[in-house]
């Protein structure tokens, strides 16, 4: 996949933009808060629909206006597509419109017609922080790469807070409604499960053959799937019936701790060197190497499944990495055919990019 | 335009507040509403604000169906041609007008007045669920037709309302979901298709 143009108006920092990103490597270096980041960000929103830095969306509209623009058009393997992105602040809180070559459209229907790989700072954490960075990490993997999946995450994670919102509530919850509610996360949830068993699987290999490679085989990555709910075979039947089987068994806790305890939604990505836990025993170089592992097995997979490269987009994590690995992450994403990566100096070793220099939101080649 | 107090006289800003309370209308559509009807003639503000105030003080609730109405029981309830044995079962007053449009169906109605969403403090007791079952108990239907939203909240009000009548001897069927008329496969999203696809049916 290729981006040919970006067009920016109103977006963070940025009055007006417009940028024809070269096929390969573009570099864009500058020094902090001059808005490089927005700049991916914004490439980001085109694939995601969604932020990778805030949830407060109103910080997308350049401070004093109303409205902010992202647009831009890109080379798939279908042809061209146009797609844009408009962030409204209205009183009633922002909104968010989607276009797809010109016609407005839905959220789930924007998704995934440009596919990025995002690498942040923040990424770095991924082995040993929370949970929930490991969920949201196979979330938007999946979610770019197939649309039923975004569905039953989104009909998931209603039903869950009805039911959560139930759970809280003052009356004895009604049984019937609960009932309901479980039904809609066995079903959904199932699937959620299955998807993301498959694809840990795939980013486990693909990642353990870059990290061999990198350690010279010294050290076996293995990455894990831990689901809330176990299960013996990952089919259809089997999860849905280990999934009901759970909530009933977990019923009367659910009710007296009046909280959901049961559910994808409490899964976990167990990432291990030669069996050990790595959040748990790993040092912080052997975690940064494995998340560099997981990042390259992430784009691999991507690009694996769709045939197409997705765009890949490393925001300011060169200079977290020491040159030995940043060479290593760059050689392992070896097939891209765009790359965005900000940097306040130059890097070593970057041939043949396309150098473009941020100056209080100017960009120009460099 | 000016949507902000400050130089503009009192009762202009005190109408643009009061237009900007409506659904859908921000503060921007609602200086516009107020400039146009200051350069109207005074008998159209006048008949404006009659509608506005007949619609509180006449229109009320049919005591059989609870849509809005001004004549107790309403038309349709108190329409002998329409087939008391089908009862179709809607959210809002308003999904009825939607309903009528079509002239597709003949039976009568029952209007909840929302749907269940414990996010909101809407559970079945907030709704009118007893009044449902007290008249499937009087009236006999063989037919419910459940018209709720195909949403979440939409789609668990029509499972709740299933638990609950089918073990009456009643049937209870849920509107069909499917393509668009006039639409092309090719614009469907993936979601509506799938449902398409499983509810299909014998040509």
């Amino acid at each position: 996949m290729l981006l040919s143009t970006l067009h920016l108006s109103n977006m963070r920092n940025y009055a007006q933009l417009e940028l024809e990103p070269a096929a390969g490597l573009n570099l864009f270096v500058g020094r902090n808060a001059q808005g490089k980041s927005n700049l991916l960000e914004a490439i980001s929103l085109l694939g995601t629909g969604k932020s990778f830095r805030t949830s407060r969306e109103k910080d997308l509209i350049r401070d004093g206006f109303e409205i902010a623009s992202i647009s831009g058009e890109a080379h798939v393997r279908a042809g061209t597509v146009r797609l844009g992105c408009t962030v409204t602040a209205t009183p009633r809180g922002t909104r968010k419109m989607y276009a797809v070559n010109g016609r407005g459209v839905r959220y789930a229907k924007f998704l995934g017609s440009l596919r990025v790989v995002t690498f942040v700072p923040a990424d770095l954490q991924l082995v040993s922080g929370a949970p929930a960075g490991r969920r949201s990490f196979l979330n938007s993997a999946l979610a770019q790469e197939q649309k039923t999946y975004y569905h039953e995450l989104a009909r998931y994670q209603k039903a869950l807070m009805q039911k959560s919102a139930l759970l809280r509530g003052d009356a004895e919850p009604d049984a019937d409604l609960l009932a309901i509610y479980n039904e809609t996360l066995v079903e959904a949830g199932t699937e959620l499960m299955l998807a993301r068993d498959q694809i840990v699987r795939a980013l486990s290999e693909s990642a353990a053959m870059v990290h061999a490679g990198w350690t010279g085989g010294a050290e076996r990555l293995q990455i894990a799937y831990v689901p809330n709910v176990p299960f013996e075979v990952p089919a259809q039947d089997a999860i849905a019936g280990a999934f009901a089987a759970k909530l009933r068994a977990l019923a009367q806790q659910e009710r007296a701790r009046r909280t959901t305890l049961v559910g994808p939604h409490r899964d976990d990505v167990d990432l291990q060197l030669d069996g050990h836990s790595l959040a748990a025993y790993g040092s912080q170089g052997q975690q940064r190497t494995a998340v560099l592992a997981l990042k390259v097995a992430e784009y691999s997979v991507m690009l694996e499944r769709s045939g197409e490269a997705p765009l890949l987009l490393l925001d300011d994590v060169l200079s977290e990495l020491d040159p030995g690995r940043a060479q290593a992450f760059l050689s392992g994403v070896g097939g891209f055919e765009q790359a965005f990566i900000t940097a306040t100096h130059l890097p070593e070793g970057l041939s043949q990019a396309r150098v473009w220099s941020i100056d209080a939101a100017q960009v120009r080649p460099a | 335009m000016p949507t902000s107090s400050g130089s503009i006289a009192g009762p202009v800003q005190a109408l643009i507040n009061e237009f900007s309370k409506l659904p859908t209308i921000g503060p921007k559509t609602a200086a516009r509403l107020v400039f146009y009807l200051l350069n109207r003639p005074r008998n159209e503000a006048q008949s404006l604000a009659e509608a506005i105030l007949a619609v509180k003080d006449r229109v009320r609730l049919c005591s059989i169906c609870f849509s809005i109405t001004e004549e107790d029981p309403c038309a349709i309830c108190s329409d002998e041609r329409r087939d008391a044995r089908t009862l179709c079962v809607v959210a809002e007053a308003k999904d009825i007008f939607a309903l009528e449009r079509t002239s597709a169906y003949k039976g009568r109605y029952h209007v909840l007045g929302g749907v269940i969403s414990p996010m909101d403090g809407i559970g079945p007791a907030q709704l009118r669920v007893k009044e449902l079952v007290d008249r499937i108990g009087s009236e006999h239907p063989h037919e419910i037709v459940i018209a709720t939203n195909p949403n979440a909240e939409g789609e668990a009000t029509a499972l709740y309302l299933s638990r609950l009548i089918t073990p009456l001897g009643v049937s209870v069927t849920r509107l069909a979901y499917g393509l668009p008329i006039g639409g092309d496969l090719d614009y469907a999203d993936e979601v509506t298709l799938a449902k398409a696809i499983e509810g299909r049916r014998a040509l």
